[in-house]
C-alpha cells in the first residue's frame, strides 16, 4: 500500500516538472513557426476561416499550436485562394514587421498571450498525419481578423487605412 | 512678452503637426456595363450619335441588390474608419438644391444668378470612384456571381485597383446573399489596393492633372507662346513645374499655343508652412508666380477638386 502512495505521490511531483520540458519543446517547435496555412472557406463578416497545418513529434502539441500558426500566418503569410476561396494579403504588409517589432510579438505569441483573443478551433476538425517521426495535425481555425487588424493598429504596428489623413 | 512669443510659437507647431492631408472623398456607383446591361439608362442624341447613359437614380430606385451591396462596402469602410459619400443622397441633395434654387427669388422678383459653370459643378462629384458590377451565371441548378469593384481617380482616369473573383457556385444561396458573400470575401484585396494608393500619395506626392487654357481675344494678348526674354510662356511654366512637383515628375501630352496638358503631376502634399494642399492650393501657386513681376498675367483658377485644377490666362 506504502509502494503505491509512494509511486502516486512520485508521478504526482514528476508532472509539472515534465509540463515544463514539454511546453518549452511546444514554444521550440512554433518559434520557427514551422506550419502551412490554407483557406478553409468563406467566413462571416470580420472573419477569417482557415485550415492551419502544425508540425510536432507530439500530436497534442500540434495540435495545441495551430491557433498561434494561425494568427500568425494571417498576421504575416497570407493565403492562396481557388475552388470560390479567396485569396488574402497578410496583414502586415511590411515584410520586416516581425523582426521589427520583436518584443510586441515575443510576448503576443507568448503561451497564454494576447493571440488566443482572435482565434477559436473549429470543433471537429482536427485532422492528424505521421509523417516520419513527427506529426502534422491539421484544424480549421476561425480567425477574428478585424479585432486582431485593430489591435495591431492600435499598437502601431500596421497602418490603417485612414492613417495620415 | 517671452510668454506671448512662447504661446505663439506653440500654436504654430500645434498646427503644423496637426495638419494632415486632405482626406479623399469616395463614393460607390454602379458601373456603365452593369447599368446598361440591367436596363437602367438614358438614350440621348449626341450630334446625331445615340448615347447611352447610367441613370443612378433608377437603378437605386428599382435594384434592391444594388441597394444592398451599396450599403454593405459602406459598412465595410466605415468600419475601417473612411465613411463613403452617399450616391442617393448626393442625388436626393442635388435635386433638392435644384428645386430651392428654382424657388428662390429676391423681394424685386430676380431669380439667383448661376452660370453654367456653377451648374455643371454642382454635379455629384467625390474624389475616388468606386465601380462596382456583378452578374450571375447559371450553370444547371446552380448560381455563381462574377463581381468587380474597381476604385478610379476621378480626375486623372487612372485605376487605383481592383478587387474581382467568382464566388463558388451554389444551389440553395440566393443572389443577395452571393453578392454579400462575395463583397465580404474581396473587401481587403480591394482595401490593401487602396491603402497601397494612399502610401504611395503620402510618399511620393498627390497625382493631379493641371490644364492650362487662354481666354479668346484676351486684353493682355497673352498666349502660351508669348515670349519674356528668351523663353517662351510654356517653357517659363515648364520650369516652375520642373521645380516645384516631387523629383520634377510631370507629363505634357499636349500643348499649343492656347492650351496645355500636364498629367501624372506629382504634387507635394503640404506646402512650405506645412498646411495641406491640393490641385487648386498647388494651381493658386502657379497663379500667383504668372501674376507677379515680371509676368504680370492676369489668371482665373478654376476649383475642379483635390486632384484636378484648371488656370485660364489673359483674365479674371
Amino acid at each position: 500500500m506504502r509502494k503505491i502512495l509512494l509511486s502516486l505521490l512520485v508521478v504526482a511531483l514528476s508532472l509539472p516538472m515534465m509540463a515544463g520540458p514539454r511546453q518549452k519543446k511546444a514554444d521550440k517547435d512554433t518559434e520557427q513557426f514551422r506550419y502551412e496555412i490554407e483557406c478553409a472557406g468563406n467566413a462571416s463578416q470580420g472573419n477569417y476561416l482557415v485550415k492551419v497545418w502544425s508540425y510536432s513529434r507530439t500530436a497534442s502539441i500540434a495540435e495545441n499550436q495551430c491557433r498561434k500558426n494561425a494568427v500568425h500566418g494571417v498576421i504575416f503569410k497570407g493565403y492562396g485562394g481557388g475552388q470560390g476561396c479567396v485569396a488574402q494579403r497578410p496583414l502586415a504588409s511590411n515584410p520586416g514587421a516581425e523582426t521589427q517589432n520583436e518584443d510586441y510579438f515575443k510576448s503576443f505569441f507568448a503561451t497564454g498571450g494576447e493571440f488566443q483573443k482572435y482565434a477559436s478551433i473549429v470543433e471537429g476538425t482536427t485532422e492528424v498525419m505521421k509523417v516520419g517521426k513527427e506529426y502534422k495535425v491539421g484544424n480549421v481555425v476561425n480567425v477574428r481578423k478585424d479585432d486582431l487588424r485593430k489591435a495591431l493598429e492600435a499598437a502601431g504596428i500596421i497602418r490603417g487605412l485612414s492613417s495620415g489623413f | 512678452m517671452k510668454k506671448y512669443l512662447l504661446t505663439i510659437v506653440l500654436m504654430c507647431a500645434a498646427l503644423a503637426a496637426s495638419a494632415q492631408i486632405k482626406k479623399p472623398e469616395l463614393m460607390v456607383i454602379p458601373s456603365d456595363v452593369w447599368c446598361i446591361s440591367n436596363g437602367y439608362y438614358t438614350e440621348i442624341d449626341n450630334l446625331g450619335a445615340t448615347t447611352k447613359v447610367p441613370n443612378y437614380k433608377q437603378a437605386l430606385q428599382e435594384n434592391m441588390g444594388l441597394k444592398l451591396a451599396i450599403a454593405k462596402i459602406n459598412d465595410l469602410m466605415a468600419e475601417r474608419q473612411f465613411p463613403l459619400q452617399s450616391l442617393e443622397q448626393t442625388i436626393k441633395n442635388l435635386e433638392q438644391r435644384r428645386m430651392e434654387d428654382n424657388l428662390t427669388t429676391s423681394k424685386a422678383g430676380n431669380e439667383l444668378a448661376e452660370s453654367p459653370l456653377d451648374e455643371v459643378a454642382r454635379t455629384a462629384k467625390c474624389d475616388i470612384i468606386l465601380e462596382l458590377s456583378w452578374d450571375v451565371k447559371k450553370v444547371g441548378p446552380k448560381n455563381s456571381l462574377s463581381y468587380i469593384l474597381e476604385a478610379r481617380d476621378a480626375y486623372t482616369s487612372k485605376s487605383i485597383g481592383a478587387a474581382s473573383g467568382t464566388g463558388a457556385p451554389s444551389i440553395s444561396a440566393d443572389v443577395d446573399v452571393l453578392l454579400e458573400e462575395a463583397i465580404v470575401s474581396n473587401m481587403d484585396n480591394f482595401n490593401n489596393r487602396l491603402m497601397d494608393h494612399f502610401t504611395e500619395m503620402q510618399t511620393i506626392g498627390r497625382e493631379i492633372s493641371l490644364d492650362i487654357k487662354v481666354f479668346a481675344n484676351n486684353p493682355a494678348g497673352i498666349d502660351l507662346e508669348t515670349e519674356f526674354g528668351d523663353d517662351e510662356l510654356i517653357d517659363i511654366i515648364n520650369n516652375w513645374l520642373q521645380v516645384n512637383t516631387i523629383q520634377g515628375r510631370f507629363s505634357m501630352p499636349y500643348a499649343s499655343e492656347n492650351v496645355a496638358n500636364f498629367t501624372q503631376v506629382r504634387i507635394p502634399v503640404y506646402d512650405e508652412r506645412g498646411r495641406a494642399i491640393d490641385a487648386n492650393g498647388f494651381a493658386k501657386q502657379l497663379s500667383k508666380y504668372l501674376r507677379k513681376e515680371p509676368y504680370n498675367i492676369p489668371t482665373k483658377v478654376l476649383v475642379k477638386g483635390l486632384g484636378r485644377a484648371v488656370i485660364i490666362l489673359g483674365e479674371k
